[in-house]
């Protein structure tokens, strides 16, 4: 077989075992890897709630991974969300995932509770659980440097530890596994870090070809002014986005009241480069670089993360806001709900935290000491407790990032019918909506948009599932990446099959939601966006969203996707159709 | 969805790529809806029907090139394989269908075509395209492959000469009928254009018109700008020459802001002309014949060089205009072509386009791309007459 390794590694915390078993090649097949591959594992257990010891934990990287191609040595970790309930899955990259196919591994699959803290330790002459007292309570560094020694390192920080309904799992590399709170699925299974090393190579089944798929990846990226564009990703990392989203009039501030922050200028890719004298990083083996790091070393921000600690809490200072974040990594707490549940509890309190007081509050949050055990259950928890559920900007409970829904109609529908909950990175539709790729769209309409918000979640779940990185279809298409697949693989790709494997996981998901009791009613964004206009400007106005035009597109989605009017499957067994 | 139908059927027929009796699109919101000639459109809706897309366009060119170009392949052959950069780029290759291969129903097999590729040629029906996400994608595709074919077929000529019956005779036609003179003459433009902002961005939004309609460029490829002080306007990616309003992006000099993010991928290239030239406009388009020119070499015998596109080192001639190497983007052009294109004030990129300057507004930038262009075309003609 090329491109996968057909092995998965399960590893049963509760009994300490570690075996390596053979994954049906169908299956493979049909759900290529990633977060298909890792949906596909979670059938049986989906209904168990997350801190159930028996629900899985699930990291699972592509058939391209380990190949020369493009942005694809990532993995995706799937499991249940703490924070939303949904099914859940994040895209990382770093050098785990290669390593980890490296190792001979297409998945590892973690079940059960370990009574003591451990660390998993994978390794193609042996895989093993170790003992890790010592490492728990450790912040990020501190563990990724003890752990070094068993090649790539993936941990947990204090917040994964403590619980924290947003906690990240942290790739050494300064990659994060983010959003949903994994961090604290795998704190409660007593599983501090998993290292892995190994040296297999993953074969290509016609070389040629990929070289040629490979080069027509490489000569879009070079005509996609978002990637090597003077003023693209590549120079700037996504903080280039700060001042197209400033002049969009579409940046979240102070909790999404308006949506200009006239201080922006302070935190944008220019300024960060001037200031920290930014140098290119990235993912393993990735030739856009998008990541920055400071002159010493450190990680910095990337774009929703520096409007969320900056315009959303009402904070200028360059310096605080690399500062959050760095804590955050640390701590090993995801930014941007972090930063938004912060931003919702200070227009709670009628003050926003200042830049001193965010960094106390964020080891509040991650050791739950004080108001940290209530910041640390996320935004929507939070404001309710508080009495006031109107002020949490959230979709399902998942903290919204920093492109406001009433500058981008798409992103409003894409929002709701993430099944992840507020999450951009689904269908994604800053691309053409903001960034004219591969056309651009009216971002004041909702025409057309349910059509092309389902043909994009079914193009990113395959994208997910490569796992390729969103940043590389800037410029490439499915069509490239379709090809790179098959020269890999051996087996014929193209898009409108890989949407099909992009549909049939998106499905899944929904089924798998709908079952544990989401519906239509979750599927609707925070009543700011319906009754408050944003902040006009620049010629651009900005009302709130029309609700019922909102409603009738979602409906028209439902429809696309073959559910009731509820969102839901109605009697259809949808599993029993699938492979 | 039918306003964005009506608006590119128009597009086609403005453009002559396609037969006033022989448009149709498909497009699917919750409901499929298809529009135009009814055949085509039967067979449009349902080809989308089967496709996770949006719109789909299926229509007649007004030239026969692509049909050629089928009848010409060899036995085995399945797709052909544009030369051009911006084909390239987008579309690798173009799959098409024989008549003798169409079954009762062309539509699954097509659909399983369009399944790997932006668009596809069914001999004897047209050029079928698909838009990812909108109409005007299917629409761009269309265009692309109308360019490509034309680009491919004129370059086959000059090459292998006519093999089919009809080829002349259509291939004099195209000259005589479909091909109409190309001039700047009562075109209107401000001759010294001044550092207002609001001057400038109208004058651009004219010129991209213009270059439109005198057939200079099909609608979506190119990239204009121009320069005042510390600032360059310049078109956005993805944008359609004649519909500029509110797509030029003010880019500062020294980086100081990222929001031309969305500009042209040309910018660097732009920026560097303007580094060393001292130009205050830049027209960029892609002329067909220039194109077809461009990739005339007659080293190509003894030279070791594969991909001539990007990787040619020399300066050729044509008429004058250097003729250079280079990728889009990031890749090369904007190395090769700024230093050629101050003595003449234009430049040619292998297989792309042209690179045209004004040194004060416009109206020299425009007359000299329809120079270049005119030169190609007549040498064109001088040569396939030989
Ligand atoms: S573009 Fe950035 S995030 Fe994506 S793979 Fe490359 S370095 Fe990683
Ligand atoms: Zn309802
Ligand atoms: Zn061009």
């Amino acid at each position: 077989m090329y491109g996968w390794t057909g092995k998965l590694l399960h590893v049963d915390l509760t009994r300490g075992t570690c075996e390596r078993r053979e994954i049906p090649t169908d299956i493979l097949h049909a759900y290529l890897g990633g977060r298909g591959l890792g949906v596909r594992l979670m059938r049986d257990y989906f209904r168990l709630g997350p801190f159930e010891p028996d629900l899985p934990l699930i990291f699972a990287v592509g058939p391209l991974c380990g190949t020369n191609s493009p942005t694809a040595a990532r993995l995706s970790c799937v499991s249940r969300s703490p924070l939303t309930g949904t099914i859940y899955d994040c895209s990382a990259g770093g050098r785990f995932a290669w390593r980890m196919k490296a190792a001979g591994l297409d998945a590892v699959f973690i079940t059960g509770k370990s009574p003591k803290p451990v660390f998993l330790s994978i390794d193609p002459a042996r895989d093993e659980l170790h003992p890790a007292q010592s490492l728990w309570g450790k912040g990020v560094k501190e563990t990724v440097a003890a752990l070094s020694d068993h090649g790539s390192v993936t941990t947990i920080g204090p917040a994964g530890e403590n619980g924290v309904l947003f906690a990240n799992i942290m790739m050494g590399e300064g990659n994060s596994i983010g959003r949903g709170g994994l961090g604290a699925v795998m704190g409660a299974k007593g599983l501090k870090a998993i290292t892995t090393q190994g040296d297999g190579v993953t074969g290509i089944a016609d070389k040629e070809r990929f070289d040629a798929a490979r080069g027509d990846v490489m000569r879009l990226f070079r005509a996609s002014p978002v990637i090597f564009g003077g003023l693209g990703i590549a120079e700037y990392g996504t903080p280039a986005l700060v001042d197209l989203m400033a002049q969009r009039r579409m940046a979240p501030t102070e909790n999404f009241r308006s949506t200009f922050f006239a201080d922006s200028g302070n935190y944008s890719g220019p300024a960060i480069r001037k200031e920290c004298g930014a140098k290119k990083e990235g993912c393993y083996g990735c030739p856009i670089q998008c990541k920055k790091a400071s002159a010493a070393g450190e990680a910095l921000p990337e774009y929703e993360t520096v409007n969320h600690f900056g315009a959303l809490n009402g904070i200028s200072d360059l310096h605080a806001i690399v500062k959050a974040n760095s804590l955050c990594n640390e701590l090993g707490l995801d930014t941007i709900s972090a930063a938004a549940t912060l931003s919702a509890f200070g227009e709670a309190r009628g003050r926003f935290p200042d830049a001193a007081e965010v960094a106390s509050l964020l080891a509040d949050i991650a050791y739950r000491h004080d108001q940290g055990e209530l910041l640390s259950l996320g935004s929507r928890r939070m404001a309710e407790i508080l009495g006031r559920p109107e002020l949490s900007m959230s979709v399902k409970s998942l903290e919204l990032p920093a492109y406001d829904p009433r500058g981008a109609y798409g992103m409003a529908l894409a929002y709701v019918t993430s099944n992840r909950g507020g999450c951009h990175l689904r269908a994604y539709p800053i691309s053409h909506e903001i960034l004219r790729k591969p056309v651009p769209t009216d971002r004041f309409s909702f025409s057309g948009k349910a059509r092309i918000i389902k043909i994009a979640e079914d193009v990113n779940a395959a994208v997910d599932s490569l796992v390729a990185c969103k940043f590389a279809f800037f410029g490439a298409t499915l069509e490239e990446y379709g090809e790179l697949l098959s020269a890999v693989t051996g087996i014929e790709y193209g898009p409108e099959s890989l949407k099909a494997i992009g549909e049939r996981i998106y499905l899944t998901e929904r089924f798998y939601n709908c079952a544990n009791g989401f519906s239509h009613d979750h599927d609707t964004l925070p009543h700011r966006f319906f009754e408050e206009a944003g902040s006009a400007g620049e010629g651009i106005d900005v009302p709130p969203i029309d609700l019922a035009r909102f409603e009738e597109e979602l409906q028209k989605y439902y429809r696309i996707r073959g559910l009731d009017e509820e969102g839901r499957f109605g009697d259809r067994d949808l599993l029993a159709e699938l492979p | 969805m039918r306003d964005q139908i009506y608006k590119y059927t128009g597009k086609l027929l403005a453009d002559r790529s396609a037969c006033a009796d022989g448009i149709a699109f498909a497009a699917q919101d919750d409901v499929l809806i298809t529009a135009g000639a009814p055949e085509l459109a039967a067979l449009a809706g349902a080809t989308l029907s089967r496709l996770n897309s949006l719109a789909l366009v299926a229509a007649r060119p007004t030239l026969p090139f692509a049909d050629f170009l089928i009848a010409r392949a060899g036995q085995g052959e399945e797709c052909i394989v544009p030369q051009d950069t911006e084909t390239r780029t987008f579309l690798h290759d173009i799959p098409f269908l024989r008549r003798k291969d169409l079954a009762d129903d062309p539509a699954p097999v097509l659909a399983k075509l369009l399944g790997n590729r932006k668009g596809v040629i069914v001999e004897g029906v047209g050029i079928v395209a698909v838009g990812a996400i909108t109409v005007e994608q299917a629409f761009i595709n269309y265009s692309s492959v109308f360019h490509s074919t034309f680009v491919k077929y004129l370059q086959d000529l000059l090459v292998d000469g006519f093999r089919l019956p009809g080829e002349r005779e259509a291939f004099d036609s195209f000259r005589r009928d479909w091909l109409r003179p190309l001039s700047a003459s009562g075109l209107d433009f401000v001759d010294a254009l001044s550092l207002e902002k609001d001057e400038i961005l109208a004058e651009i939004e004219r010129v991209g018109r213009y270059t439109v309609e005198r057939g200079l460029v099909d609608s979506f490829f190119g990239n204009i700008s121009a320069v005042a002080g510390e600032r360059i306007y310049i078109s956005q990616t993805a944008a359609s020459l004649d519909e500029l309003k509110g797509c030029i992006d003010p880019v500062p000099a020294d980086n100081s802001s990222t929001t031309g993010i969305t500009a042209s991928s040309e910018l660097l290239a732009h920026r560097k002309i303007y580094e060393q030239t001292g130009a205050r406009v830049i027209l960029h388009g892609h002329p067909k014949f220039s194109v077809v020119m461009s990739m005339l070499c007659d080293r190509k015998a003894e030279c070791v060089i594969k991909d001539c596109w990007k990787d040619c080192p020399h300066v050729r001639d044509l008429g004058g205009t250097p003729v250079v190497a280079g990728e889009i983007g990031a890749g090369g052009l904007a190395k090769r072509v700024p230093p050629v294109i101050g003595a003449s004030g234009s430049a040619i990129v292998y297989g792309h386009g042209v690179f045209t300057l004004g040194r004060a507004g416009f109206g020299e930038a425009f007359a000299a791309m329809v120079d270049v262009e005119n030169f190609c075309r007549e040498e064109y003609f001088r040569r396939m007459n030989r």
